[in-house]
């Protein structure tokens, strides 16, 4: 057992340390009480989501079983964790009951495109990845995290965008999600459990974009202070 | 594209900062210098006014009080009744004069113009302990030090005098003490007295400062000066005022002088 898991490492060495590349932001959450604030709190509980979907899919991948399945849940859930950081940032009202009302709307849409692209939704081994729920889902990132920067340039209230944790943590997710807008419309088409699609070096680029992203967090968190919070 | 999106939000951010950092300074300066002008209006206002009063009422009530005297020898020859009358405004008009001396030096400071920070103060003390039943103490490191521009040392005089002065109003205190400190690069003045003391934050919190603490603030902000409040644990209040040291550069205003004003050449 222990040599498929080596077997794994060995052939997919990119993929294993994205996974385990998530435990960084998260051991770092956790080191500077981080969780305090509600965005980073959500943070938290994504990358615990996410480590935990991983390893279970890293497993499954492993021993050859469709994983596909825990990816399509993933995307809800990111979704509604990821956006919700941004409901606690935005000052603005209208704009917090925006991101409320897209997030009950992505809900059912990305539920939709499971069931739509998997009309028997029992047959695991048959899972197919979403269609749209992916793009649409960078799309919507992309967007709350320019609304954000155009915020805080029009606000003026970071004296300093460098030490400033928040900017880290969108600078991360624009990264990442800008990759992924790109290959997301692709994805049902090429990783399919059968007759999977080389397409070479682009299948790495999420995995890169991931270990980025999680290397701009780990900067993000860094930079938190619960004392600098609570004064604010 | 997204490395772009990230360095324009740092860049923007940072000239738009900078921006708003040069407008806000040239905000204070105007405002700085706007202040200053209301302050030396102030000021020129009441040498004016000073020197009319001793150039003009004060020459003519002296003149009035030698025409008395003159008027006086003649009357003190008839009626007794008379003689009284003279006397009596006589009186008056020596009564006068004085008040118009005491109104024209608490307008225009010439003590400080002439002898300086610590003698304008002990000035200042040795009248208030005439009028009032205070205990005014007053200790100075000055002797050796340069004298101060002129800003400096009125601002200083005008501050101690706010200070003092509201200690009397308000503090029912019995004691106050001054304590005028210079070193090479400030200027310290401490007014501590016994009274019931005032909690500087509650004021600020809930807007209270009246024009007195206000016009100190304003005052201090011309010359880069700060000042600072405090409760003894003895009780009373501190306040601990401190302006960087400027060297007088040697013009000094005229003062006061009866026919100071340049004749007419007809």
């Amino acid at each position: 057992m222990v040599e498929k898991y080596i077997s794994y490492f060995a052939h997919q060495p990119l993929a294993c340390i994205t996974v385990f590349s998530t435990l960084l932001p998260l051991a770092f959450i956790c080191y500077r009480k981080a969780g305090v604030d509600p965005s980073f709190r959500l943070l938290l509980i994504f990358l615990i989501f996410k480590i935990s979907t991983d390893i279970i899919m890293l497993h499954y991948a492993t021993f050859r079983w469709n994983n596909i399945i825990y990816y399509n849940v993933g995307i809800p859930v990111r979704y509604v964790l990821l956006s919700g950081m941004f409901y606690y940032k935005f000052e603005s009202k209208i704009l917090r009951k925006w991101i409320l009302n897209i997030m009950i709307v992505f809900l059912i849409f990305s539920v939709w495109d499971i069931v739509s692209v998997n009309p028997d939704i029992l047959d695991l081994h048959g899972h197919r990845m979403v269609a749209y729920a992916t793009t649409l889902e960078s799309l919507l990132m992309l967007f709350w995290i320019l609304i954000y920067f155009y915020e805080t340039i029009r606000s003026l209230k970071i004296p300093n965008l460098l030490s400033f944790p928040f900017f880290w943590i969108c600078s991360g997710l624009l990264l990442f999600y800008a990759s992924f807008a790109f290959v997301a419309p692709f994805l049902t088409y090429v990783f399919k459990w059968e007759n999977w699609l080389n397409i070479g070096f682009v299948s790495y680029v999420p995995y890169v974009f991931e270990i980025v992203t999680n290397i701009f967090l780990c900067i993000g968190v860094s930079f938190f202070s619960p004392r600098y919070y609570a004064e604010h | 594209m997204a490395f772009f999106v990230i360095l324009f939000v740092m860049f923007y951010q940072k000239r738009q900062l900078h921006q708003e950092k040069k407008l806000r300074e040239i905000e204070k300066d105007h405002q700085r210098k706007l202040l200053d002008t209301a302050l030396n209006s102030e000021e020129n206002e009441r040498r004016r006014i000073a020197q009319d009063l001793h150039d003009d009422i004060g020459t003519m009530l002296s003149l009035t009080k030698l025409s008395l005297n003159q008027l006086s020898k003649l009357v003190a020859e008839s009626d007794i009744k008379e003689d009284q009358i003279m006397r009596k405004s006589q009186s008056l008009v020596e009564e006068t004069i004085l008040h118009v001396r005491r109104i024209t030096r608490d307008l225009v400071p010439t003590t400080l113009e002439r002898f300086g920070l610590a003698a304008a103060i002990e000035e200042f003390i040795n009248k208030l302990e005439e009028d009032n039943n205070l205990r005014l103490s007053f200790r100075a490191n000055t002797e050796d030090a340069p004298r101060q521009s002129q800003k400096v040392e009125l601002t200083i005089y005008r501050i101690m005098q706010e200070l003092v002065n509201n200690s009397i109003k308000h503090s029912k205190c019995s004691q106050i003490e001054i304590n005028l400190q210079v070193n090479s690069k400030f200027i310290g003045l401490i007014v501590t007295d016994n009274g019931i003391g005032f909690d500087p934050e509650m004021i600020k919190e809930n807007n209270l400062a009246g024009l007195g603490l206000l016009g100190i603030e304003s005052r201090l902000a011309i010359v880069d000066g700060t000042i600072a409040y405090e409760k003894p644990k003895s009780g009373g209040c501190r306040a601990f005022a401190q302006i960087p040291v400027v060297h007088a550069s040697g013009n000094k205003p005229e003062p006061l002088h009866p026919f100071r004003r340049e004749r007419m050449t007809i």
